[in-house]
């Protein structure tokens, strides 16, 4: 039965639309997937060598037992808000001759083929293999602590399924990591000792891999159970139907002929998961500037600087714009035949990444800590984010015809949509251009005009957003059909 | 009000709809037949221009449909639930076709009161999205939208399929009482050959893109149409 289960997942994967698409993109992907595995792969090797050089007294493994829970915990966070669960596939089964537990062995092992359990492998496989060979351990004691570490990314695996199905278990496991954090953050009690004290235990006693063992057992059997239990249509594959409450936003009123839009676009955003998924996305983006600010190796290289001041602001602008006409393909054709004027649909979108940029600066103003000319980047950047990238990415949007489903979470490391080459082209002149405008009058004449210049050329595009916005629509107009057969496509 | 000429759509060289001509005068309620692939779904997509004709031209109340966006003021449709928005309530659904209609949200309210019988308590406070409403109730909620705002045309795909017996008595009697005591020109396809002889005026035959008969409703139609259907 289980080879027949495979076939089919076979012919959905390899009938998926992302694999319907052009080689070029494959290729990418796989080198993309590469890409991943060797950087994880090199993190093994060089993170051995490297905790052994910069820690020569600690042994690098201990190091790592000492650290690993938290490598576990941002697991555990990762996977709740980016892994997809695949449970809505078992309702074609339900009503043909198989044994219920069989499909729901094959419903949670697929869950182990996922790329959040390979990972580590390619981490911890690596890391184990330099430390054997260059390493003084005992060889059961490093592979039993191999296959612990393996063990408890598959415990977190499927206790990240009752996570996403089981309320009371969220609110649990959620109520423990606030405490821990507490405790941890005001100084009472601090959770990474004890910790390092377990996995460094684990790896001295190899049969102590009975532990995540049983660990990873005791959560498949419970999530066993769990979906045995609501094996119906109204039990574990029910869509949850929550009461809502009509939400009038009378306050976005004042914007006048688009407020019907933003008000649909703000409901839109905060009632579907995936864009709330671009949200979170946004806010991490805020703290992009922390990984460049701080280094001195950046301070003689301002173009950079540059660089990661667009992202600080730019971040809602360029995840949600990119995909504008997509957010709305699910009922497409009833903004294409109501009486919308396209200019004020697009102006509405223009209207709240332009909005989300100023938010977005103002959250930006603890940068001043790292000086005024890093502030005043940001905030040129801020005005090029609005008076041009905002443009920019509407007017790459409409080449972006992919469907979408609202309501459900992009799969991680699968999500190609919006990757054409035209996609990436668009792409160029959002993140070289302001560099380029910055560092060309910064290398002649000084660092002020650089600002000066990155501002300009924003205040410019805002002076002249009519002119881009008749531009787009004409782009929008012309596209039409072709947006609304690709939306109308099943996903 | 509706007029067509040459009109004509093809993919890869089939051709599936060719009409040569066909008026529609403004008032009249007009009912469109034909089994699965006649067409039916590509004319009234065409006549809102979601996709391009091969050939021929629509015309809107003179406005060729596919060149200016005039036409849209004061038509509406319900083709699909693609015309539904499905993380709204539906009050607030109604609310945003209120305003791209000019109509208040008083305007909207008073309008929905006619509609109490035929809501029948199902759509209305109902504190759900309209995602998570059942397929009847989701159409329920598309039909009343495409008439808020008195449009003089009004489109309508299969209204009466998915909707429950009561419900589609009721919808018979919306349509008629729009027919009657309106101008509105209402365009319907359906494949309850009862209902739509019931309801419209004048009933065309479409077959693989043609249109085969075009009838004065008479109370001999609703026999003609299932002798045809009946080949």
């Amino acid at each position: 039965m289980f080879k027949r289960f495979i076939a089919l997942e076979w012919k959905q994967f390899s009938r998926s639309s992302y694999f319907q698409k052009g080689i070029a993109i494959k290729i990418l992907l796989a080198l993309g997937a590469l890409y991943f595995i060797g950087m994880a792969a090199f993190m093994g090797v060089a993170g051995y060598f490297g905790l052994q050089k910069f820690m020569p007294d600690k042994d690098p493994i201990t190091v790592v037992n000492n650290f690993v829970v938290y490598w576990f915990l941002a697991d555990m966070v990762f996977r709740y808000f980016l892994q997809q669960l695949p449970v809505l596939n078992i309702k074609p089964f339900m009503v043909i001759p198989i044994k219920r537990s069989t499909v729901i062995h094959f419903l949670l092992g697929k869950t182990s083929v996922s790329f959040f359990n390979f990972l580590p492998l390619f981490f911890f496989l690596p890391f184990s293999v330099t430390a054997l060979i260059n390493g003084d351990y005992s060889i059961l004691n490093v592979v039993s602590w191999f296959f612990s570490m393996l063990l408890f990314t598959l415990s977190i695996n499927y206790l990240n399924f009752l996570l996403n199905k089981n309320n009371k278990v969220f609110y649990v496991i959620l109520a423990i990591l606030v405490a821990a954090g507490l405790l941890q953050y005001y100084g009472v009690y601090s959770i990474t000792e004890p910790a390092g004290y377990f996995f460094n235990t684990i790896y001295e006693k190899p049969y102590a891999v009975i532990i995540p063992l049983l660990l990873m057992v005791i959560l498949y059997r419970f999530n066993f159970k769990f979906i045995r239990k609501d094996f119906y249509l109204d039990g574990a594959i029910a869509k949850e139907s929550k009461e809502v409450q009509t939400q009038e936003l009378t306050w976005l009123n004042r914007f006048g002929k688009i407020a019907p839009f933003l008000k649909n676009d703000v409901r839109m955003i905060i009632r579907n998961k995936r864009p709330k998924q671009v949200l979170l996305m946004a806010f991490m983006f805020l703290f992009y500037g922390l990984i460049f600010y701080p280094q001195e190796s950046y301070q003689d290289m301002p173009a950079f600087l540059a660089f990661a001041s667009m992202f600080v602001t730019g971040g809602f602008l360029m995840s949600f714009g990119q995909l504008v006409p997509s957010w709305d393909s699910e009922y497409y054709k009833l903004l294409m035949s109501q009486n919308i004027p396209y200019r004020e649909y697009l102006k509405s979108k223009w209207s709240l990444m332009v909005v989300a940029v100023v938010i977005s600066f103002i959250l930006s103003t603890p940068y001043i800590y790292f000086g005024w000319d890093i502030f005043g980047m940001i905030a040129a950047g801020a005005l090029f984010n609005m008076g041009l990238n905002s443009f920019i990415t509407l007017y790459g949007g409409v080449l972006n015809q992919v469907p979408m489903e609202l309501n459900v979470k992009a799969k991680a490391f699968s999500n190609t949509q919006g990757f054409n080459p035209t996609q990436l082209l668009i792409a160029l002149p959002k993140i070289f251009g302001p560099m380029l405008i910055f560092y060309l009058p910064y290398y002649f004449i000084n660092f002020e005009t650089g600002i000066i210049c990155l501002a300009v050329s924003g205040i410019l595009g805002l002076v002249f957003t009519n002119f881009f916005l008749n531009q787009i629509e004409k782009v929008y107009q012309k596209q039409k059909y072709k947006t609304i057969a690709a939306f109308s496509e099943k996903k | 009000m509706i007029s067509v000429n040459n009109l004509s759509k093809s993919y890869n060289g089939v051709t599936v709809l060719n009409i040569e001509n066909l008026d529609i005068p403004a008032g009249q309620s007009f009912g469109l037949v034909g089994n699965n692939g006649a067409g039916k779904t590509t004319f009234f997509s065409l006549l809102l221009d979601l996709i391009q004709p091969s050939s021929g031209y629509i015309k809107n109340k003179n406005i060729i449909v596919s060149e200016s966006e005039e036409w849209k003021p004061f038509t509406s449709s319900f083709i699909d639930e693609s015309f539904l928005i499905g993380y709204l309530t539906a009050e607030e659904y109604f609310y945003f076709i209120g305003d791209l209609r000019g109509q208040t949200k008083a305007d909207v309210d008073e309008f929905l009161k006619h509609y109490e019988d035929f809501f029948n308590d199902e759509i209305l406070q109902k504190k759900k999205y309209l995602r998570d409403l059942s397929k009847g109730n989701q159409k329920k909620a598309g039909i009343i939208a495409a008439l808020i705002g008195k449009p003089d045309v009004v489109i309508l795909d299969e209204p009466f399929a998915n909707l429950d017996p009561t419900t589609q008595i009721r919808l018979k009697k919306i349509i008629k009482d729009l027919d009657e005591n309106t101008g509105t020109t209402i365009l319907i396809s359906s494949h309850d050959l009862i209902h739509v002889t019931e309801v419209c005026k004048r009933i065309v035959v479409l077959d693989k893109g043609e249109t085969v008969k075009d009838l004065q409703t008479s109370q001999a139609t609703l026999e003609e149409l299932e002798a045809y259907f009946n080949k």
